[in-house]
């Protein structure tokens, strides 16, 4: 099974890169939330807060090519007829769909490189990471969890056909909730308790604390602990999912 | 030994129309269902467009619940035991679908190969040997969305054999293929079943199922009409003679008065190019070739044939009093 979840991050991976469209997307996105963060924030005095912006903008990216991975793949999978042909094999389904949804989160790490370069060249942001290793962590952590949650989305995606337009629905809700469009202390305070249970709030945070120096590595270790709660959530979804799809005859789109 | 058994097998589909008034549509696509298929058999399920064979094989291969009936493949019942079905049995089918399109045809079959539970000591040599066997060595590396739809039917049956199946699903692998490919294929389906696996595969090719399989089932409305060898099938039309009528522009009335004939059974009406041709049958000794023609006077005619039935005949046959 291993080797199926590292072949099928490896080949999600090359899939997605091989679209110059996709790909362009994927470099010029995180470039224009990070200018439009700086204009709005007026982060031209404050470098940790353009750097935060830059990394939020990251993470906003992440779940949203986690999102196009775990939706718009399944959908892609349907039309192509390889949707029926993994869930034929008998690697269990998380085992196909987990490494889609932390694929596209990986692609999405990308956009941190992007943002990065952006903010130094054009707004002078310097590049000074205070805890190296614990942002080398983060950023994978981020990445795992982001894709874990996607899963839990991707297990919906099975049963319904309309996938695509249901994924791209959760984008702006969990941007906002999570703290990566607006501060969250902007927001009411019930909004908190649902950010806690999100993986891009500690996602950001933990390379947010290890990029500006903080305590990084309880968020990190929050990242790890969310994943593993939603591989057991996701898994079982699929489990049950995939059961009703095989009576509902809602693998394929014809 | 019966390595498939179906009995009483039902299948439902149910469709909701309407954004306000919401409508349930049930369409059963199988009803009740039953028959065997023993190990080292080449079964072939013969039926048109929707008559429920690619339903019958997606239930076979665990990808459809059955609504009612059982269904056990390799002695796993297909409700309950799914995984233990998934890793013995191969699935394809034809068409351009069911391949990574951007990826390679090596990366493809890595990828199934790893799913499939291939050991990483024997994978690639399991990949060389599938490709040397469906002549698309050399041509690995390339993407498959520069693949013609011969060669990705080949990659589609060398995905289909990386885990070395005990029971191969074909579901109408020859589906638009030309005639070169389509034959190619056949070879290699029958050199497969010459190795000693056990096939099930659909098709509404006559020509096909006559060559490739030993015993036949032709499915129709959800409905097994008839199950035998081709030959046994062909009885079902053993006492006719088929007279084949090359005509333009024949009405139904003309049609009407055919079957009203003494001697003729059963009149069809095909349409080849800009002809259309008459199919009729009639018992063995009836001469009712000169009545035919007698009918037809005036109308534009071309070839007459008188020839002994096919299994085509036989299927016709059998749809059409089904």
């Amino acid at each position: 099974m291993i080797a199926a979840i590292l072949t099928g991050v490896r080949l999600h991976m090359k899939q997605a890169s091989r679209n110059p469209f996709d790909l362009s997307g994927v470099v010029v996105w995180p470039i224009l939330y990070a200018s439009i963060a700086y204009y709005l924030l007026d982060a031209k005095h404050d470098p940790k807060l353009l750097l935060s912006a830059s990394l939020g903008a990251a993470v906003m990216l992440m779940w949203s090519l986690v999102v196009i991975a775990s939706s718009g793949t399944l959908e892609q999978q349907r039309w192509q007829g390889t949707l029926e042909l993994v869930v034929a094999a008998p690697t269990p389904l998380t085992a196909v769909i987990g490494p889609i949804c932390v694929g596209g989160a990986l692609v999405g790490t990308y956009g941190i490189g992007a943002t990065l370069l952006w903010g130094a060249l054009l707004f002078d942001v310097p590049v000074s990471i205070q805890h190296p290793l614990a942002f080398a962590v983060a950023i994978p952590a981020a990445a795992l969890a982001v894709g874990m949650l996607g899963l839990i989305m991707a297990a919906t995606f099975v049963l319904y056909r309309a996938a695509f337009h249901l994924g791209i629905a959760t984008q702006y809700p969990v941007w906002i909730v999570t703290g990566l469009l607006v501060p969250l202390s902007l927001l009411p305070a019930f909004v908190r308790p649902i950010s806690w249970l999100l993986a891009p709030t500690w996602g950001f945070r933990g390379m947010q604390e290890a990029a500006i120096g903080g305590t990084p590595w309880p968020d990190i270790g929050m990242c790890f602990v969310l994943s593993v709660v939603y591989l057991a959530i996701g898994g079982t979804c699929l489990v049950a999912f995939e059961y009703v799809a095989r009576a509902r005859g809602s693998l394929r789109l014809t | 030994m019966a390595v498939i058994e179906v009995e009483g097998l039902t299948r439902r589909y149910r469709s909701r129309t309407g954004t306000f008034r919401r409508r349930t549509a049930v369409v059963e696509a199988l009803r009740g269902v039953s028959f065997e298929v023993e190990r080292g058999e080449l079964f072939g399920l013969l039926g048109p467009n929707g008559a429920g064979k690619t339903t019958m094989i997606k239930v076979l291969t665990t990808l459809l619940l059955p609504t009612s009936g059982t269904a056990r493949v390799l002695g796993f019942d297909v409700r309950r035991q799914a995984r233990q079905i998934r890793g013995r049995v191969g699935y394809v089918f034809g068409g351009d679908r069911g391949l990574y399109d951007r990826l390679s045809a090596y990366d493809n079959l890595r990828y199934f190969a790893d799913l499939y539970k291939v050991p990483p000591r024997t994978r690639r040599s399991r990949i060389d040997q599938l490709l040397e066997m469906v002549e698309l060595k050399g041509r690995e590396r390339e993407r498959v969305e520069t693949y013609s739809r011969g060669m990705r039917q080949r990659l589609h049956i060398a995905r289909g054999l990386l885990h070395d199946p005990e029971i191969l699903f074909l579901d109408e692998p020859t589906i638009g293929l030309d005639p070169v490919g389509a034959r190619e294929l056949r070879d290699t389906i029958a050199n497969l079943h010459g190795a000693g696996k056990t096939i099930l595969l659909t098709t509404h090719y006559m020509y096909e199922a006559d060559a490739l399989c030993q015993r036949i089932a032709v499915i129709a409305n959800g409905n097994f009409v008839a199950t035998g060898t081709p030959s046994d099938l062909k009885q079902v039309v053993g006492d006719h003679t088929i007279v084949e009528i090359e005509t333009f522009g024949i009405a139904d009335e003309t049609v009407e008065r055919l079957r009203r004939l003494p001697g003729v059974r059963a009149v069809g009406v095909e349409t080849r190019e800009h002809a259309q041709v008459l199919l009729v049958q009639s018992a063995v000794g009836a001469d009712v070739v000169r009545a035919l023609l007698n009918e037809l006077a005036g109308a534009d005619t071309g070839k007459v044939i008188t020839r002994e039935p096919t299994l085509e005949d036989a299927y016709v046959e059998l749809v059409r009093s089904a």
